[in-house]
Parts: C-alpha cells; sequence; structure tokens
C-alpha cells in the first residue's frame, strides 16, 4: 500500500464500503483526514460532525446503532476515549451497543503537543471493559482490514491509530484472524510488541541478532487476541520481552503476564515500557527524544534486553 | 375532554399508588422523583401520544421513550406492567433477588429502551435515535424525560445545540422541573433558570407547563407529530418532587428514599386523601 498514514489507509477502506451501505456513518468530533475529504463530497449525508463534544459523539453514535447504523466515532486518540469514558462504559461496555471509536494519535503520536495529546494509558482502561475489542493497528494493510471488520462488529471496539506514516509489514491478503503474529522467528523466545512499537521490537530483535541473541518478534495487534494459541505458541520459550508505547501499570505487557499466569506457564518476561516514577513527558524534539526520557529507546532497550537475556 | 382528563387523573392516582406500594415493599426506589413525572406519564402512555404496541415491543413504527431520568424507574416499570408488557406481578419483585429489575432503568425490561441511571446520556442517545429516524426517513417521534438536576450536565447542552442544528423536529425533550437535587434545591445550588431561555437559545421551541396538570400536558404534546416547527421541542414541566405525598414533598432529603413504619402509612394516606380532595 502507498506510504500514507494510517487513518487514511483506514478511512479508505470505510469510503469504499460506504458507498454501498449507507448504514456506515462518520462521527467527527471536528476530526478530518484526507481521505475523509472524498467520504464528506460523495457521502454527505453519512457524514456527522458534533464538534469538539466526544460525550455527544458518543451517545450520538450508539443512539444511532440502536436503529441499525454503524458509527465511526473519530477523533483525537485521548479525548475520543477518556473524555467520553463514561459513555463508552454505559452505551459500549454495558449496554453492549456496537460502535467503532477510532482514535489517531496513540502513544506519542502528536509528540510536540505534549503530555495532554499522549495516550499512554487506554490500553488499560479500554481492556478493563467487556464487550471491547481493541485494535492495535501496525501498518497500513492491517488498517485497512479492521475497518472492513469493524463494520460487521456485533460489539464495540477501539481502533487505535498512531498518527504517524508506519512502515509496511504485512502482506496485502495477511490473515488478522488471531489477534497475533509472529513476524519474526527466533530461537530463545520473542519480543512482543504493539502498534508503533512492533517496529520498535522489530530493530530490537535485528539488533540482538547481531549480538547472537535470536529472538522473533509477535505483533500483539488485537486485544483480546486468541488467548490459548498465544500461550500455546510462547509457553516453551526461554523469555520473552514485551515493549509498549504505554505505561506498565495495566498495558499490553500486563495483558502478557496475566495470560501466561493463568495459564500456569512460569516465563521471564522483562516488560519494557513506561514507569510511573517519569510521570509525564514535556520533552520536545521528536518521538525519540520522549522515548530517550522513559528510557525505550533504541540504546536503552538493547541495553536492557542483552541484560536481560544473558 | 373532561371525562377523559379524569380518567387520566385516576390512572395517575393509580399509578402514584402503586408505585408508592412497591417501592415500600421493596424498601427502596426514588419515590420522590416518580411523583413528580407521573402525569407526564401518564399523558404519554394512556393521553394517546405515544405509539407503542405490548405484543410487538420492538415495532418498527412504535414511538421512542427513552427515560434519562433513570431513577423514575418505577414509575415506568408500573406503567408498562399496566399496558400489558408483563405481568403486574413482577412489581412485587423489584429491587429483590429473583426481580427482573432494580432501582435504576435497564433495557433488558420489555418496553424499556435503554439501560440509564447515569445522567446526561439517555437523552444524548434519544438524539441519536432521531437522527437515524431521519437518515432512515421513518417517521416515528422521540421523547425523552430529563430531570432538571440532569441539566447540570454538560453533555446535555453538546446534545442540545446539536439537536437544533441538525432540525431534529422529531426529538421532544420533557424536563421535569421538580426544582430539587439529591443535597438541596437548584436555585440554591448552582441556578438552572431561566431555564426556559436557556433552551430557547440554544435553538429550541420551548413550551412552559405545569407538570401536573393533564391538560397543559396534553395540550403541549398533543400536536407534537404535526409540529411545522423545524426546531426540536422542550416541554418544561413544572413540577413537585413528591406530589401528591405532602410530608415527602419538596423535602430534598427524600430523594431515593422509600418511606419506612409510620412514614409509609403516613404516605399512604396523605396519597389517598389528596386523591378524595380532588
Amino acid at each position: 500500500m502507498d506510504n500514507i498514514a494510517l487513518r487514511d489507509a483506514f478511512w479508505n477502506r470505510i469510503f469504499e464500503i460506504a458507498q454501498t451501505n449507507t448504514d456506515i456513518i462518520v462521527v467527527s468530533a471536528d476530526m478530518g483526514a484526507p481521505a475523509l475529504d472524498q467520504f464528506r463530497r460523495y457521502c454527505p449525508d453519512q457524514f456527522v460532525n458534533v464538534g469538539i463534544a466526544e460525550q455527544n459523539g458518543l451517545v450520538l453514535s450508539a443512539g444511532m446503532a440502536m436503529e441499525g447504523k454503524h458509527c465511526f466515532l473519530y477523533g483525537i486518540a485521548p479525548f475520543v476515549t477518556f473524555r467520553c469514558l463514561e459513555q463508552i462504559r454505559v452505551s459500549c461496555s454495558l449496554m453492549d451497543i456496537p460502535v467503532t471509536i477510532v482514535g489517531v494519535g496513540v502513544g506519542f503520536g502528536y509528540d510536540e503537543s505534549g503530555p495532554t495529546h499522549h495516550l499512554i494509558e487506554d490500553i488499560a482502561i479500554m481492556r478493563s471493559m467487556p464487550n471491547m475489542t481493541i485494535h492495535n493497528v501496525t501498518d497500513n494493510v492491517m488498517a485497512a482490514a479492521v475497518a472492513q471488520e469493524s463494520c460487521g462488529m456485533k460489539s464495540a471496539n477501539y481502533v487505535r491509530l498512531d498518527r504517524q506514516v508506519l512502515p509496511a509489514v504485512y502482506e496485502k491478503d495477511a490473515d488478522f484472524s488471531t489477534g497475533f503474529a509472529v513476524l519474526r522467528e527466533g530461537e530463545q523466545g520473542y519480543i512482543i510488541g504493539e502498534g508503533a512499537m512492533t517496529h520498535q521490537a522489530l530493530a530490537l530483535a535485528e539488533a540482538l541478532a547481531e549480538r547472537g541473541i535470536s529472538m522473533g518478534v509477535i505483533d500483539m495487534y488485537r486485544i483480546t487476541c486468541e488467548e490459548a494459541a498465544f500461550v500455546a505458541l510462547v509457553k516453551d520459550c526461554d523469555r520473552l520481552i514485551t515493549i509498549e508505547e504505554h505505561f506498565l501499570a495495566g498495558g499490553m505487557g500486563s495483558y502478557v503476564l496475566e495470560l501466561l499466569n493463568d495459564s500456569g506457564v512460569m516465563l521471564p518476561v522483562k516488560r519494557l515500557g513506561l514507569s510511573h516514577e517519569k510521570g509525564y513527558s514535556y520533552t520536545y524534539g521528536g518521538r525519540h527524544k520522549i522515548h530517550e526520557y522513559y528510557g525505550i529507546d533504541m540504546p536503552t532497550i538493547l541495553a536492557k534486553a542483552e541484560d536481560f537475556m544473558k | 375532554m373532561v371525562n377523559f382528563i379524569d380518567r387520566l387523573q385516576a390512572k395517575s392516582y393509580e399509578v402514584r399508588t402503586r408505585v408508592l406500594e412497591t417501592c415500600i415493599k421493596a424498601g427502596t426506589g426514588h419515590v420522590t422523583s416518580c411523583m413528580s413525572c407521573t402525569e407526564i406519564l401518564v399523558a404519554l402512555y394512556y393521553g394517546g401520544l405515544l405509539r407503542f404496541d405490548p405484543e410487538d415491543e420492538t415495532w418498527q413504527e412504535r414511538d421512542r421513550f427513552f427515560l434519562s431520568k433513570g431513577q423514575a424507574s418505577p414509575l415506568l416499570y408500573t406503567i408498562l406492567a399496566d399496558c400489558g408488557f408483563y405481568d403486574v406481578s413482577q412489581l412485587e419483585m423489584f429491587a429483590q433477588d429473583n426481580g427482573m429489575f432494580g432501582v435504576h432503568l435497564q433495557k433488558s425490561v420489555p418496553g424499556v429502551e435503554i439501560t440509564c441511571g447515569s445522567l446526561g446520556q439517555g437523552f444524548g442517545m434519544a438524539a441519536g435515535v432521531a437522527l437515524a429516524a431521519k437518515m432512515n426517513r421513518e417517521n416515528y417521534l422521540i421523547y425523552s424525560l430529563l430531570g432538571d438536576g440532569e441539566c447540570y450536565e454538560g453533555a446535555i447542552w453538546e446534545t442540545a445545540m446539536f439537536a437544533s442544528h441538525n432540525r431534529l423536529n422529531n426529538l421532544v425533550a420533557i424536563i421535569d422541573r421538580n426544582g430539587l437535587c439529591v443535597t438541596d434545591f437548584t436555585e440554591n445550588i448552582v441556578a438552572l433558570e431561566p431555564l426556559d431561555e436557556r433552551w430557547e437559545s440554544f435553538g429550541w421551541d420551548v413550551i412552559r407547563v405545569n407538570g401536573h396538570s393533564l391538560e397543559e400536558l396534553m395540550l403541549a404534546l398533543g400536536d407534537a407529530r404535526s409540529r411545522r416547527s423545524t426546531r426540536p421541542l422542550c416541554v418544561i414541566a413544572d413540577t413537585v418532587k413528591g406530589q401528591g405525598i405532602d410530608s415527602l414533598s419538596n423535602i430534598p432529603l427524600w430523594h431515593g428514599l422509600a418511606p419506612k413504619g409510620t412514614d409509609a402509612e403516613k404516605a399512604r394516606q396523605e396519597l389517598k386523601r389528596r386523591y378524595e380532595n380532588g
């Protein structure tokens, strides 16, 4: 797929579907995207701009869903989740009404915007609710596939889109049914990533290989994944490393630990992510500088991984 | 008309009595919150305003009623039972083990559209249904009953301005303006008045009525289906929290409670006397 942003890959597919399915509605909290311009032009009756009003956007979407519409509530990730969190809890989780929440700028995607726009707690919070599937989108092929999958979902889902262009990982017709994918094989274990950090995991695996440490890479692209299959895959590994652009409390690494523990698998796991001791960051100068602040930049995680693998 | 209104008044008394007995038996329930909006729901369900079919609760052409002030659930549950959505004996099990409903509204109950207890949300969902109805070119109406205290929620006003901007004239908001929240009168907490002007300034047609006058309610809501205005309609119903039971009326501390013991007996007598004295 072309080197476009994840959101454009996502909305391009939604636009294709919406042209023949008038029940597909985009509810925007004053958010645009190049790919949405054509949606607004050719499907104006299926585009609703609620303004900067995420709470109304969510309940409005839930109400429309009760009448057969499938709404994509679109906004900046921290606001389209946390500002309307209680609405999500009541409408989507408790009442089990299918709405697709599309958040752009997870992690440090809005790097220069500061911590109000960083989103580093959402996996923990969103995965605590029943009837909510989280999609950690890794590349444009997956973005399009998740868009397609969302249209048929019977419960709510939350699509985490990075703001920045991410390199391609998946082939055009990749299978996204299991919720995780092995992107690289290794002999000593796996590095597990999510979203943008899956790309970091691939780079880390390569760097470790140069140092004689053979680690594979798993992309945890959906929470929940097919959990029994995941545990079966990793249970005989020597070591696991998880890496996420998220606070360690409750994030993807925690999810992995829960799966292992609840399956009786005792396996050394090193979680790389953001510590509460570091708090929030007002670091500028690019995403890599924020990674340095939290110690998830490549030199630091390489050193930590090497030490862990000794 | 007189006979019709008399019948609705008799029904209001019957419903109030049953709500009171249901909550006394359960030992819980927002009695006073139900009493303030009894005539509103009686007008909707017995006054021929709301289209519904107890035999087919998901009838596509039904009007939708969203009780956004979900704490008045005993009132709606009582009316739905009386209208035949389920057996009246279910009310005996209100908020009890093996019962089908609790203190706040739940959509699993036949005839109930939404789960509601968190204020400020049901109204927005109603607007979503109204928007979808416009998109689908369907003619049913969507009524939502809000508490006045619920209007403190910012999300109400997000929805209010959205609904008027999008000309959702199929949406009717009724505000139970009983003047009381949990701890105090609204005008002491943060003043809501002039509430009618506020809704007007958000682009709604506003009618203000005595919310215990079935005549005024029927006049205000009677032509909702044939209105020519492109604006959504807001009916502000001035009411008394605990109406019909003097010892519970207009007293903040009775919010969310059911009377017990001698208080319960007193409430029964007052309600009966109130009806006998007209």
